[in-house]
């Protein structure tokens, strides 16, 4: 007998469609499974035997044969077991062929029947929206997120098999299953750090990329914690592409199955290439670049990450997007971040005016580890600066993440409307369109630039900067004076090279 | 025309205008009779000293003959209508209002023929000069120089010639709207024959605005000989000869070395080595002349280096008023980013950075990597 399900495996992001033919015929009791599965795939015949047996179904005793087609495409994982188990119960006659038409299977067995949850049932589910998924209990919820027809669940191999011969589907789990979503830390918690605070507030309006420079114990990582705070909720599309990389990576899901705070990523400056853009041989698993997707990656130390690692978020720092090919397979990973850095002025930390003890070249060997074209993509270099004791005691918390995001809504909200982008995305030919200076505000940048304290790259990151300012503040279609000023003394310059870096 | 009605000076600028009439035998002219028995003497009218020098000379024919033809052609009554006609003063040696300076010089000259004010001589005077084919650099920093100096109300001392002369007075002239310093101009011929003639403009701008001054009466012209009589009057007009550029040997060079004969200083504008109107100057500077670089070191030579001096000690920044005073209070005790001046002022960010980009501007404030200090002194 012959029997074929439907099922999915996974490239990157994306589910691809699997069918699971099983033949079942004369000859030595052997159990093979051929189509290029990966270790874990191939694994799935022990498992499948063992749950099928634990749940008291029958195994035939003949040649079992599976094929997993397309034959070409390479299958990983354990998500195909379920989908082998029911196609040797049905090739065996135990399940009606009819009965497994119109669906899609997916999950992973336990030896004891049971069904587990695995990475990636979101992508896997959405690459065929035409049949009905069956899926593990504890994916329901994802599931149904992101499928546009009906979803089935199920505990354990037995619940399906008594579901398909003729039984009811069990109800779907409540949603308190799993642990609720913890919101970002508040803003409040952060005393003084006025300008910092500030900073963040241009950076999540705008979209600006953000480096915060200051010694350690200023307090960049507990700000950039309370960066994504600040951000609005995803967008449904962002949404569903955000539940499609986390489903993918086996990062776990918030309760309701989507991700709709935004993501903040955190990644160790010890963290490898694949690790933070994505790749590996097959599967191309999506890296932290798109586990950031909608919210906001954070490098602390950029300084300590490896150059090659930080010069290959350029391009998606760009585009958006990153493109991981390998030899035989490409994948197209969603990666629209915002870039939230961290690094200190200098190997002792910095401080006030005379207070390092860096000698010249240490500290420019330290800086320069850091590319051009790479530190460029920072609109905002942010200082902090370590807040004086009896601040940390006079000074009580600042305004609520609550509060700020109000304003960086209603300024996003104008960017958008105006220009269709938010102000980041401002070109050097846009900007004179779109943020137009008045007359003292240029003369102020032009005597900046004549000074040498301002290069022309530096030039138009001011002026964008300026132009969120603006909007933060309600102002008109003219960038003022105030607002230049402000973007100016806000930015702090890092020297790389004896000559002046400008911001 | 009777010839008593006629001033003393009128018979020596006749003198001055004979043939064969040097400024050694009109100097011994002068200096033993008044001029209106000088002229008799050169006549032979009188009888001249005895043993001086003009009795020897007036033994040669030639000189008695050259002598009496001068007096046919330019009369004392003639030559002084003419200087009257051109606005000259003329002052003879012995005169109180000859000029003390050249009067004590080695060989002083005497007679002078002056247009302009001769007041200037009493204030401080440095001479500019250099090369006829200067380099474009030369003749920019002639005029810089020029123009520093008038600024500073250094009277600029010069010849009016081509090159590092004419620029160093037009620079001079441009320089006296913001200083007192007046350009002064010594040249080597009769005030009336412009030489070069493409310098008519800057002479007419030299007598308006400074003084023009000569040895030689009108319609003298500008003999080869003359010129480094000239240039003993720059040297002796001069407190600090300063050459700008200079060949390896030129007019600039007998000015330096009759400045240096007189006891005047000497300075030199440093050139490249393989300039050529830059050899001069590397050669006084091998010499132990000592440098110029600016308008500054002129000015020490002089001692006249008022950039320590009590007067402009003022503090001429604007008060700050009202936030920026609080801000400028912050960053006084210590130094600050914008954010900690807006934690301890309690004022939005907004206001804040603009009083720190007002007191930056207004000189109360230093900003250096998104960090405001103090300074110059503080506020009282």
């Amino acid at each position: 007998m012959i029997a074929a399900i439907e099922s999915a495996t996974l490239l990157g992001v994306t589910g691809q469609p699997v069918t699971v033919e099983v033949h079942v015929g004369q000859g030595l009791p052997v159990f093979q499974i051929v189509g290029l599965p990966d270790e874990a795939c191939r694994e799935s015949r022990d498992r499948v035997r063992a749950a099928v047996l634990s749940s008291l179904l029958p195994w035939p005793n003949q040649r079992i044969t599976v094929n997993l087609a397309p034959s070409g495409v390479r299958k990983g994982g354990a998500g195909l077991d379920l989908a082998i188990a029911i196609g040797v119960l049905v090739a065996a006659g135990h399940i009606e062929q009819a009965a497994v038409e119109q669906l899609v299977v997916v999950g992973e067995l336990g030896l004891d029947g049971s069904l587990r949850p695995f990475p990636g049932v979101a992508p896997m589910i959405a690459c065929r929206p035409d049949r009905i998924a069956v899926v593990p209990e504890r994916c329901w919820h994802e599931a149904t997120a992101v499928s546009m027809g009906q979803v089935r669940c199920a505990s354990s191999l037995n619940v399906v098999v008594n579901a398909l011969t003729g039984g009811r589907w069990p109800d779907p789990p409540p949603s308190t299953v799993l642990p609720d979503e913890v919101p970002p830390p508040d803003l409040a918690d952060v005393r003084g750090q006025l300008a910092a605070r500030f900073g963040l507030e241009v950076a999540a309006a705008g979209g600006h990329h953000v480096l915060m420079v200051g010694p350690p114990g200023s307090g960049k990582t507990m700000l950039a914690q309370r960066l994504v705070g600040l951000l609005p909720m995803l967008d449904p599309a962002t949404a569903l592409e955000a539940t499609m990389v986390h489903s993918a990576a086996g990062v776990t899901l918030p309760s309701s199955g989507v991700v709709r705070l935004p993501p903040f990523r955190a990644p160790h400056h010890s963290s490898s290439m694949v690790a933070i853009v994505g790749g590996g041989s097959h599967s191309l698993r999506p890296g932290e670049i798109s586990l950031a997707h909608g919210g906001a990656l954070f490098l602390d130390e950029l300084g300590e990450f490896a150059p090659s690692v930080l010069d290959a978020m350029r391009q998606p720092l760009e585009e958006g997007v990153i493109r991981v090919a390998r030899s035989n397979v490409h994948a197209t990973l969603p990666a629209r971040f915002l870039l939230v850095g961290a690094t200190n002025p200098c190997p002792c930390g910095g401080g006030a005016p005379g207070s390092c003890e860096c000698d010249e070249t240490s500290r420019m060997k330290y800086l320069r580890r850091l590319s051009g074209p790479f530190m460029d993509r920072f609109d905002l270099r942010v200082g902090v600066e370590r807040t004086a004791v009896d601040d940390l005691i006079t000074i009580g918390g600042g305004e609520s993440t609550g509060q700020v995001r109000e304003r960086v809504t209603a300024a996003r909200a104008i960017a958008l409307e105006r220009s269709g982008v938010l102000n980041a995305a401002l070109g050097p030919s846009t900007l004179d369109r779109w943020a137009p200076l008045s007359a003292a505000a240029t003369a102020r940048l032009r005597a900046e630039l004549e000074l040498d304290r301002l290069t022309g790259r530096g030039l138009h990151r001011i002026r964008r900067v300026a132009r969120t300012i603006a909007d933060l503040q309600g102002a008109g279609d003219l960038v003022e004076d105030e607002h230049v000023v402000l973007a100016l003394q806000l930015r702090v310059r890092l020297r790389r090279s004896a000559r002046l870096d400008a911001a | 025309m009777s010839s008593t009605s006629l001033p003393p000076a009128a018979y020596a600028a006749s003198l001055a205008s004979f043939p064969l009439m040097t400024v050694h035998r009109l100097l011994a002219l002068l200096r033993h009779h008044p001029p209106a028995e000088a002229y008799e003497v050169a006549m032979g009218r009188v009888a001249p000293r005895q043993g001086s020098l003009i009795e020897r000379v007036l033994r040669e024919a030639t000189v008695r003959d050259a002598w009496a033809l001068g007096s046919r052609l330019r009369p004392p009554d003639e030559m002084w209508q003419r200087c009257t006609h051109l606005g000259l003063e003329v002052t003879v040696i012995g005169d109180p209002d000859h000029p003390r300076l050249l009067a004590l010089d080695p060989l002083p000259p005497p007679v002078l023929f002056t247009r302009g004010d001769r007041s200037l001589l009493g204030g401080r005077r440095a001479a500019l000069v250099g090369t006829r084919n200067a380099t474009a650099v030369g003749r920019t920093l002639a005029l810089r120089l020029g123009e520093g100096l008038a600024a500073s109300d250094v009277h600029v001392v010069s010849g009016l010639a081509r090159g590092i002369d004419g620029h160093a007075h037009t620079g001079a002239i441009a320089g006296a709207s913001s200083g007192s310093g007046r350009p002064i101009a010594v040249v080597a011929s009769g005030l009336d024959v412009v030489y070069p003639r493409e310098h008519r403009a800057l002479w007419a701008a030299v007598a308006q605005t400074g003084l023009l001054l000569s040895e030689w009466p009108p319609g003298a012209d500008p003999l080869p000989h003359r010129f480094p009589l000239r240039n003993r009057l720059i040297a002796a007009l001069s407190e600090v000869v300063v050459v700008v550029e200079s060949r390896e040997r030129g007019g600039s060079l007998v000015t330096a070395s009759l400045a240096a004969e007189r006891g005047i200083q000497v300075m030199a504008v440093p050139g490249s080595a393989t300039n050529r109107a830059a050899l001069g100057v590397n050669g006084l500077l091998r010499d132990g002349s000592a440098p110029v670089l600016g308008v500054e070191d002129v000015l020490v030579a002089l001692s006249l280096d008022h950039r320590r001096a009590e007067s402009l000690f003022v503090d001429q920044r604007v008060r700050p008023q009202g936030g920026d005073l609080d801000c400028y209070r912050v960053c006084d005790e210590r130094a600050s980013t914008v954010g900690m001046v807006a934690e301890r002022t309690g004022r939005p960010l907004l206001d804040v950075a603009m009083s720190l980009a007002r007191l930056e501007l207004g000189g109360w404030l230093a900003h250096s990597d998104g960090w405001f200090e103090r300074t110059g002194s503080p506020l009282a």
